[in-house]
């Protein structure tokens, strides 16, 4: 009976939850196959079925915006899936780089409610 | 005979495949999950006030945390100063909102809540132990002084990032 009622409830509430990740957590930037251009290789899994669209950010160490190039700002995600994107920084840009993130984009309500944006931030690892 | 030799053949093949290893591989990265385990409700107990209060009628959200590696990253909670979306309002809002440490998978999370960071309407965390933590964020919003909310549909959001140390 107990292990019945759990797999409901297990199933409930596993069928409810809706995750957002991405790696790795301290992407290195490399040399670009463009000159005076250095890329971050990431991966984002969208396991939220509220969310198909994803915004990729660059900022400084105190949240200012930095310039950058990718396959596209917002990128769409499907549920359950993964997603490789590169994120190109320009090399005068890069010791000022500090965080590359992606934000949910959360569709409009027609509810009464709290919608949840989510943002990831991963920290770009400086070469010593 | 033939057919005995056959199944013996088989026999020996199908022992044989079972000293074959087959190795699963897998990899445990430093990451951190966003779980949006439920989203908040307002409830309507007054004519001038939204409310995720449970004895307002409303539900509260629910934001599960988990990560990896511990003292990796830091978390931030964003409770709404303004509706993103609403019947048009003339008068101004008055917000309240909370970040609160709920259930945590290691005992020792708990402390979370003494070391939070608050400031304007962002709760910071940081996440010094690997596992979940589940924290909940309540918001409020009271219209004008006590003038009535035009009827339609309120959303407003909250805001929760996972920021790498």
């Amino acid at each position: 009976m107990y292990s019945k009622v759990t797999l409901i409830l297990s199933f409930i509430f596993c069928t409810s939850l809706y995750a957002h990740e991405m790696t790795p957590t301290y992407p290195k930037l490399v040399s670009s196959y463009i000159e005076g251009v250095s890329v971050a290789k990431m991966k984002l899994f969208n396991r939220r079925d509220d969310v198909e669209y994803y915004e990729i950010g660059v900022f400084t160490e105190d949240w200012k915006s930095i310039p950058f190039a990718s396959t596209s700002k917002v990128v769409k995600v499907k549920h359950n899936k993964r997603k490789l994107f590169e994120v190109y920084i320009r090399s005068r840009d890069i010791a000022r780089a500090v965080y590359i993130c992606t934000e949910s984009k959360v569709l409009k309500s027609t509810e009464q409610v709290t919608l949840i944006s989510s943002r990831i931030c991963s920290k770009i690892k400086q070469d010593q | 005979m033939i057919k005995k030799l056959a199944t013996t053949i088989l026999l020996m093949s199908a022992t044989s495949a079972l000293a074959v290893d087959s190795p699963i591989q897998g990899q445990v990265q430093s990451k951190c999950s966003v779980w949006t385990e439920t989203g908040g409700v307002y409830g309507h107990p007054l004519p001038y006030k939204l409310s995720t209060l449970p004895a307002d009628g409303g539900v509260k959200a629910s934001i599960r945390i988990d990560v990896a590696q511990a003292d990796y990253y830091k978390a931030k909670f964003t409770h709404p100063n303004s509706f993103s979306s609403s019947p048009t309002l003339n008068d101004a809002v008055a917000w309240t909102g909370s970040t609160i440490v709920g259930q945590v998978s290691v005992a020792a999370m708990s402390a979370y809540e003494a070391a939070k960071v608050t400031y304007n309407n962002v709760t910071e965390f940081n996440l010094t132990l690997a596992g979940s933590t589940w924290f909940t964020v309540s918001s409020t919003a009271q219209y004008g002084s006590t003038k009535s909310l035009p009827a339609g549909n309120y959303t407003a959001i909250i805001k929760a990032e996972c920021i790498a140390k």
